[in-house]
């Protein structure tokens, strides 16, 4: 079973450090820029995600990501650049279309804030394994029926994915042509929906005894099989993400009272 | 006081009229090895649920009468308490994993880690149980990715690494072969020895025999009986009440011969001790009473050339086989996780050889699609939820036949035909899934059968069948060779082979071990105990006596 | 109506939630794969309104972009997590008020299904990505109106409306045909009240 998580476990560094340090850091990543409302605070914080990601040897992996949301970026520069409200300037025309400085410098806002929150996203999921973060989250009292469900998030979505094979399996056996061409395809694809989601919450029901009779919700305390202490690195990094995330909000506040 | 007591038990499912357990009452004491049997839908499935506390609490419904442990009312006390003390493994082992965890060795310490025990102590009992039940191997693989029999082991593993004092185990080996079932009766046996009280729901009626101290005979949710095997296997009257008594048993009736007690032996054991009344011709008459007819004329179907294949690369599954497949009835039989699921998927063409070639009939099926080929070979899940996707019984079974070109009608009558042949007739427009696990069953095979292909192929048939199930599938076994179809079946259940096929088969490893009549193959020993199989049982009685 | 709101968190329901967090990804894996113009995407959150009421609907919608958001690096979903939680409160308030029981209830369940969700979204997308979606359709009417002046949130809103309302009104339809054939053992398991009736 292919599993739909990023993560990689490649054992570098950024993979050791504690997930909330991680988390931490996306905080940090997404809020100073916000907080400061400076266009090169986000082209640093970019920068900066881009050097943690090359040295936990992740950047090849970060390029999917970047490609995937590229479409959004591009429409959004297209529309504000040619349409924006309160164009006036023109910079540059391609042909009859016309891009006007206000609109393009607002879509640079909000095109760099994704790339930053994609790029702080992606050093904290490339390198934690979900069913890790859960733990320590449980640890920290997080519900462990929530823990649960995301668990099991990552396991069912596979699940299902085997399922739907097997059930294409058993069609074809009885003479559906599922091979071939992309409509051939696309006809069997239909007939699958149904009995695989059907399927799926039928199973709901064995799996909620199953939980019952292994003592889920048994209201005691749950043994977690390991442990994740904070490193020194941690306490550092948290340190030092603390630190400017308060620099950046004081900055803001002098800002504000001036 | 007993230990577990019951006045008066009676359950209703809801929305349904008719009682599920209606009015038991019994007692059982601390440490004893009960055995439950009964027909399908007789309520032992129920019974387990009553005694963990999912009747009524999860279920809802109906609930009379009184079901205590000790002084623990087991129908107030929470499932998720109960379960430090009991243990429940059910039925059908495809649906018993926890969904949460992605190793087999997380999979078995879920509960232990529900419960709070320390942490040093669950990495002992974890690798203990797996030690015990053979899966240490499967540690890091993922629960879902395991053969039937593997992923039966690890649902087994997962309850009884809680270490309950009461164990309710319904049909914990349906998918086990035979040493595996064997080992895990013998396990479970030695842990009545410290105290813990094992109840287990079976078909096997001749494991039950061996190490019983008590067994529960239900039929429409009453007690017909509970005694020891040999008094309830002794009773005149149990086909009115679906079982049939162990093979043993059955000789011994059919000879009439008793033991001081008036009772009929119900182990090999006993039946050795009765050796100096065996008339000489008994043997004879076993051997002659091999009911498959002589083949001397059949033609080949499938030609299997050097095949070989593997899921991940470095653990091949199949290595270098080669075999001839023919009309003739044929049983594979051989270990878990031998590759039997896969040689049979690999025939049908679900799976694609990494190398060597398959014919069908002198035609190399790897250049055709499945549902090319879907008109000529049938093939029977081994879980038959895996193939069930309509919503009425009766549209399941016709859409094989309306998807390989037959028109309405013949589909319909063609599908009627085969429903009735699996006797649900009645249960056409019912939705598959409200049925039980053993009707399933039944509505996946009528599914192939109707579509009256050349070959048919079945995955483990009899797995949560009675004896009336298995009958059936018998007849139907027969009706399909009269009519000249090759079949083609695997199987945990020794009996049942040697009673229906002619030709046997076994896999270990990826690899033919021996092929030949049941007569044959069931002599090599040393190569049935390598592949962890058993002779059955009529074969070992007569190899004792000798 | 003091029954709307009313939701068990028993194991069944616990279970159901990643049930219809996996249905959602399939749904909407099935339309990229088949290049609708369309999300399909919240299949499950709908199904589980209607099994388990409107709470357990909004707990699927929220936890399944925040799940998505923080494991798959689809980090553009995260801030959805509040139009889903109300697609889930919407369709499970309608289910409850028994308006999943004909055709056109579910019909009309998915235009108040298609309507919350433009209305919660529409202040999102002028907040973060000024007012666009990310689907082809709606963007092209958004580009159309303001090259022709409209205000932001006007084009954005209309951006919005042609693309959810269709959405819902095809997921719900599945959701609809699914829910319909699903066996009575499972159904009760939700739907049934909690009393044991007594047998002595
Ligand atoms: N969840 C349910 N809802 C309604 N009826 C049910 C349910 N489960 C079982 N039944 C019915 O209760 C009766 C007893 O079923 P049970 O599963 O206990 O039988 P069983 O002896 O275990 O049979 P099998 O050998 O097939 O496992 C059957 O008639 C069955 O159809
Ligand atoms: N989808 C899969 N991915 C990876 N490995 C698999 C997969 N399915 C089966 N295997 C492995 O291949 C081997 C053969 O499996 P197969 O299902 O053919 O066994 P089997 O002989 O049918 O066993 P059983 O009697 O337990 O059903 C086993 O070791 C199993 O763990
Ligand atoms: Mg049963
Ligand atoms: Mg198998």
């Amino acid at each position: 079973m292919k599993s739909i998580s990023l993560y990689v476990a490649n054992n570098s560094y950024l993979t050791k450090l504690h997930p909330f340090t991680k988390l931490l850091y996306i905080a940090a990543a997404v809020s100073i820029p916000l907080l400061s409302g400076r266009l090169w605070m986000f082209c640093t914080w970019i920068g900066v995600s881009l050097i943690i990601l090359t040295s936990g040897k992740l950047l090849r992996k970060t390029f999917p990501l970047i490609a995937f949301s590229f479409t959004i970026l591009l429409t959004i520069f297209l529309i504000h650049g040619l349409f924006h409200t309160g164009n006036t300037t023109v910079i540059f025309s391609i042909g009859p279309l016309h891009f006007y400085k206000e609109g393009v410098l607002y879509s640079a806002k909000i095109g760099l804030n994704i790339l930053n929150m994609l790029l702080s996203f992606a050093v904290f999921i490339l390198s934690t394994k979900p069913s890790e973060f859960v733990e320590e989250l449980e640890k920290k009292g997080f519900s462990p029926r929530f823990g649960y469900i995301i668990n099991s998030v990552f396991q069912i979505i596979p699940q299902m994915i085997g399922t739907m094979h097997t059930i294409a399996d058993a069609q074809r056996s009885r003479g559906t042509e599922t091979e071939g061409s992309l409509f051939t395809r696309a006809k069997a694809l239909i007939p699958l929906i149904s009995p695989v989601i059907a399927g799926s919450l039928i199973n709901t029901r064995e799996r909620a005894i199953a939980l019952e009779v292994r003592g889920f919700g048994s209201g005691i305390k749950r043994t977690y099989l390991t442990d994740h202490p904070k490193s020194k690195v941690d306490i550092l990094c948290r340190l030092i993400l603390y630190a400017a995330i308060l620099i950046a909000v004081c900055w803001r506040i002098t800002l504000c009272l001036i | 006081m007993s230990y577990i007591t019951a006045v008066n038990l009676k359950y209703r499912y809801p929305h349904t009229d008719r009682l599920a357990l209606n009015g038991l009452t019994f007692s059982i004491e601390k440490g004893e090895f009960i055995g439950i049997i009964g027909r399908n839908g007789a309520g032992k499935s129920t019974l387990c649920s009553a005694l963990i506390g999912l009747v009524p609490q999860f279920y809802k419904g109906a609930y009379g009468g009184k079901l205590l442990l000790e002084d623990t009312d087991l129908s107030i006390t929470p499932t998720a308490r109960l379960c430090s003390r009991i243990g429940l493994v059910f039925q059908n082992p495809f649906n018993q994993l926890s969904g949460a965890k992605d190793t087999v060795y997380e999979e078995i310490s879920f509960g232990l880690q529900n419960l709070g025990i320390p942490r040093d102590e669950i990495h002992r009992r974890v690798e203990e149980t797996m030690k015990l039940l053979d899966i240490s191997e499967f540690r890091d693989r993922n629960p879902f990715d395991l053969s039937g029999g593997q992923m039966q082991r690890v649902a087994l593993a997962g309850v009884l690494v809680m270490q309950p004092e009461v164990l309710l185990l319904d049909e914990p080996t349906s998918q086990l072969d035979p040493q595996g079932s064997e080992e895990v009766f013998h396990a479970v046996d030695k842990l009545t020895e410290s105290g813990i009280t094992i109840i287990m729901v079976e078909q096997k009626m001749e494991k039950l025999a061996d190490y019983c101290d008590r067994i529960l005979l239900l039929d429409d949710g009453k007690i017909v009986d509970f005694d020891t095997p040999q008094k309830i296997f002794s009773r005149p009257d149990l086909k009115e009440h679906g079982i049939c008594p162990p093979v043993i048993t059955k000789l011994f009736e059919d000879w009439q011969i008793q033991m001081e007690n008036g009772l009929y032996p119900v182990t090999l054991k006993e039946a050795l001790s009765l050796k100096k009344q065996i008339p000489s011709d008994f043997q004879k008459s076993i051997y002659q009473n091999q009911s498959h007819l002589p083949y001397s004329e059949y033609t080949v179907s499938f030609r299997i050339e050097d095949l070989f294949f593997y899921y991940q690369k470095g653990t091949p599954v199949i290595e270098n086989l080669s075999l001839t497949l023919d009309t003739r009835p044929t049983a594979i039989i051989g270990q878990n996780g031998a590759g039997k699921t896969t040689l049979v998927k690999l025939l049908k063409g679900l799976l694609k050889p990494v190398s060597g070639s398959i014919y069908y009939k002198k035609e190399d099926i790897s250049g055709k699609t499945v549902a090319m080929i879907a008109g000529q070979i049938g093939y029977v899940f081994q879980n038959p939820d895996d193939q069930i996707f309509k919503y009425t019984v009766l549209d399941e079974v016709m859409y094989g036949p309306l998807n390989i070109g037959m028109n309405k009608e013949a589909a319909k009558a063609h599908a009627l035909a085969a429903i009735r042949l699996v006797q649900l007739d009645g249960k056409e427009q019912k939705n598959p899934y409200d049925l039980e696990l053993s009707d399933r069953k039944m509505v996946s095979i009528a599914s192939i059968l109707a579509m009256d292909t050349d070959v048919i192929i079945l995955d483990e048939p009899t797995i949560a069948q009675d004896f009336e199930g298995r009958n059936i599938i018998r007849s139907i076994i027969e009706t399909l060779v009269s009519q000249g179809k090759s079949v083609l079946s695997i199987l945990h259940d020794m009996n049942f082979v040697a009673d229906c096929f002619s030709r046997v088969i076994i896999m270990v490893h990826g690899k033919v071990l021996a092929d030949g009549t049941p007569e044959e193959v069931f002599e090599k020993t040393k190569l049935l105990k390598q592949a962890k199989l058993e002779a059955p049982q009529k074969i070992q009685l007569c190899r004792l006596l000798e | 109506m003091k029954n709307l709101f009313k939701t068990k968190f028993n194991t069944a329901c616990i279970v159901l939630i990643p049930t219809c967090i996996g249905i959602n990804y399939l749904g909407k894996l099935i339309a990229s794969t088949l290049k609708l113009p369309l999300w399909l995407d919240c299949i499950g959150t709908c199904i589980g309104a209607i099994l388990g009421g409107p709470l357990i609907g909004a707990i699927c919608g929220a936890a399944n972009n925040l799940i998505y958001g923080f494991t798959t690096g689809d980090n553009i979903t995260l801030i959805y997590a509040l139009t889903s939680l109300g697609i889930g409160l919407a369709v499970g308030i309608m289910a409850r008020l028994s308006f999943m029981k004909k055709t056109s209830g579910a019909l009309l369940t998915a235009v108040v299904g298609g309507l919350t969700a433009v209305v919660i979204s529409t202040p999102l997308n002028i907040l973060f990505w000024g007012g666009t979606t990310g689907n082809i359709w709606g963007d092209a009417l958004f580009a159309t109106t303001q090259a022709s002046g409209f205000p932001v949130w006007l084009g954005s809103f209309l951006d919005e409306l042609v693309v959810d309302v269709p959405d819902k009104v095809l997921t719900l339809l599945i959701v609809f045909a699914i829910v319909k054939f699903l066996p009575n053992k499972l159904v009760s398991l939700y739907t049934s009240d909690d009393t044991i009736e007594k047998l002595d």
